[in-house]
């Protein structure tokens, strides 16, 4: 072996430590965050599927478990009541989150060009979603109300209704209701993601496609849709996982009433588990409730997909 | 692009409706906290107080306690922020710029971490608390949030970190960093906006949140604002006035965070678009 290429290993060799050092300094800086992840969502996720295969009861000890198969599942999908929620919260999801991106979309398209005090347009756009939900539902609470709400004396002026309405004393008008509060709340949030997507479409492609003689209809579908479908994506992904998950709104608004008309999956979640006590019946409630919102943003991501690569060819 | 007359009228017709939409609430929210009884059951409702006063507000925090509600928010927030920032900032950068394995995989998981609703932890994590004796204490809120946040503040913070050029690295470790003071001294203060960003996000989520806050923090002293305010309801209708005048006092801080941090709040929301 040549001196030369002695000197060479040495040098890759020391490299090799280096690079090795590193590693372990990588591993290093990981490992706070990985720990509290795993302990604290990993862990219980993995908790919450054994719960949901045990007859779980509280004694003087603490939890006693006792496994019970399939028992809890067999409960839960044979329950009208959770059909019920499931399928309020499918179509409360996705009524909402399909009325939030058209809009928004709408909405961000006609101020795109709109230059004047956007700084504080967007300033207050961000106010309903950095509000408190529960706040929101409270202030739609009071608009709803069906003796003294403000919805009421304007629908009244407007000779809309010819008495005040109890909005959310009735099944169709309570969910109507819940939907507007969750559109009003996180529409100005999609505008936004939508709106600095459209300003990141270069000018030159509108130019281009405008030589070529296309028209407003198709500059938008052959143009504008394709190069803000990742944004749409993004947008309708934060939304689905938000809409499946609905807690705050209908626990404050109506309670999941009237009757159970609002009842969505985490209100039923929450009754069977903190209310009801029962911990097996109510983990396999929220296996299930997670297992849906997965397939769900597969769904959308596939519809999506598709639906682009049509718009496309 | 030459743009038609039509359509810049369409869009500031749009932009103000749509504003004064957004704004409605807020107004009637904080009118009727300086409105008497009488006149927040009043129908027709006034459109402004006529004896505007403040016996809302001293309600909510002589009588109710507001303030105290504010104060364990302003803990737990503040110290959730704090940790995620820390946290995440060495992972961040940990994924970023150091020769670990399994890159991909990480950022993938964290994704699906992501996913996952309150409703899937809240029972383990519930019985945990309650074994150690943490239910109703600030770490039973703090520990939990960090861990829902990381996740989002690690993706940005990587994307953050990949824009700072690696070579610095290299020049740092030849003037004989370690590899924590290249993190320390160098790559933290370069991303800047990124830590402005996910303190944002993280503030915010710790602020609003709800589930977990009613299930593991509901006795009276240590409930935090949402908990708090869905709670305030008296024995026979609904104290609006005080509930909203505690509401006003607490959308103020999350105010003038929105307007001062607007541009990072903008850049954060739009790194996965961009980078995803």
């Amino acid at each position: 072996m040549s001196v030369l290429s002695a000197g060479q290993t040495q040098g890759s060799k020391r490299r090799h430590n280096l690079k090795m050092a590193d590693r372990k300094a990588g591993f290093g800086l990981l490992a706070p965050a990985g720990i509290v992840i795993l302990a604290v969502t990993i862990f219980p996720i993995v908790y919450s599927i054994i719960m949901s295969f045990n007859n779980i009861s509280l004694t003087t000890n603490g939890f006693a478990f006792q496994s019970n198969g399939i028992n809890n599942y067999k409960t839960v999908f044979g329950s009208p009541v959770f059909w019920h929620s499931a399928w309020f919260t499918v179509y409360y999801a996705v009524v909402t989150v399909f009325v939030e991106l058209f809009f928004g979309l709408l909405i961000a398209l006609a101020i795109n060009n709109v230059k004047k005090l956007q700084g504080l347009s967007i300033s207050i756009m961000l106010i309903p979603w950095a509000l408190i939900t529960v706040i929101s539902a409270q202030m739609w609470d009071y608009i709803y109300n069906g003796v003294y709400g403000v919805l009421n004396a304007v629908a009244e002026s407007l000779h809309l209704i010819g008495q005040p309405v109890t909005w959310l004393g009735q099944n169709t008008s309570a969910v109507i209701a819940m939907m507007v509060a969750d559109i009003w709340k996180t529409t100005p949030f999609v505008v936004i993601i939508l709106l600095s997507g459209l300003q990141m479409i270069a000018q030159d492609y509108y130019e281009a496609a405008r030589i070529d003689g296309a028209n407003s209809w198709q500059l938008f579908w052959k143009v504008t849709f394709p190069l803000l479908r990742g944004s749409i994506a993004l947008a309708g992904l934060f939304r689905i996982l938000q809409a499946f998950g609905v807690f705050d709104l209908p626990f404050v608004l109506t309670q999941g009433g009237p009757g159970t008309a609002t009842e969505s999956l985490a209100i039923l979640g929450y009754r069977t588990l903190f209310e009801d006590l029962h911990f097996g019946v109510g983990a396999a409630v929220a296996v299930s409730t997670v297992i849906l919102i997965l397939l769900a943003c597969l769904i959308f991501l596939a519809g999506f997909r598709s639906m682009v690569e049509e718009e496309a060819a | 692009m030459i743009q038609p007359r039509w359509q810049k009228i369409l869009g500031y017709v749009v932009l103000i409706a749509f504003l004064l939409a957004i704004l409605f609430p807020f107004y009637w929210m904080f009118i009727t906290s300086f409105k008497q009884d009488k006149e927040i059951s009043a129908y027709p409702p006034q459109y402004w107080p006529t004896n505007p006063t403040l016996s809302n507000y001293r309600e909510a925090f002589v009588q109710y306690g507001f303030d105290h509600y504010m104060l364990n928010s302003v803990i737990v927030a503040v110290l959730t922020t704090f940790f995620v920032l820390f946290f995440a900032s060495m992972a961040g950068f940990s994924i970023a710029r150091l020769p670990i394995p399994w890159k991909k995989p990480i950022l993938i998981f964290l994704l699906i971490i992501s996913v996952f609703p309150p409703i899937a932890v809240i029972t383990p994590l519930y019985m945990l608390l309650r074994d150690v004796g943490w239910l109703n204490s600030y770490q039973a809120l703090v520990i939990p949030y960090t861990a829902f946040n990381l996740p989002f503040s690690i993706w940005i913070l990587r994307n953050y970190f990949l824009q700072v050029p690696g070579a610095l690295f290299e020049s740092a470790k030849i003037d004989g960093s370690s590899v924590f003071q290249a993190y320390y001294k160098i790559f933290l203060p370069l991303t800047r906006p990124g830590l402005f960003s996910a303190a944002v996000f993280t503030f915010v989520a710790a602020w609003t949140e709800f589930f977990m806050a009613l299930v593991f923090n509901s006795s009276n002293s240590m409930r935090t604002i949402p908990v708090g305010i869905a709670l305030f309801s008296g024995q026979f209708n609904v104290p609006y006035g005080t509930i909203f005048a505690g509401s006003v006092v607490s959308i103020v801080p999350i105010m003038i965070l929105v307007v001062i941090f607007r541009k990072w709040i903008v850049s954060g929301l739009t790194q996965g678009a961009v980078k995803g």
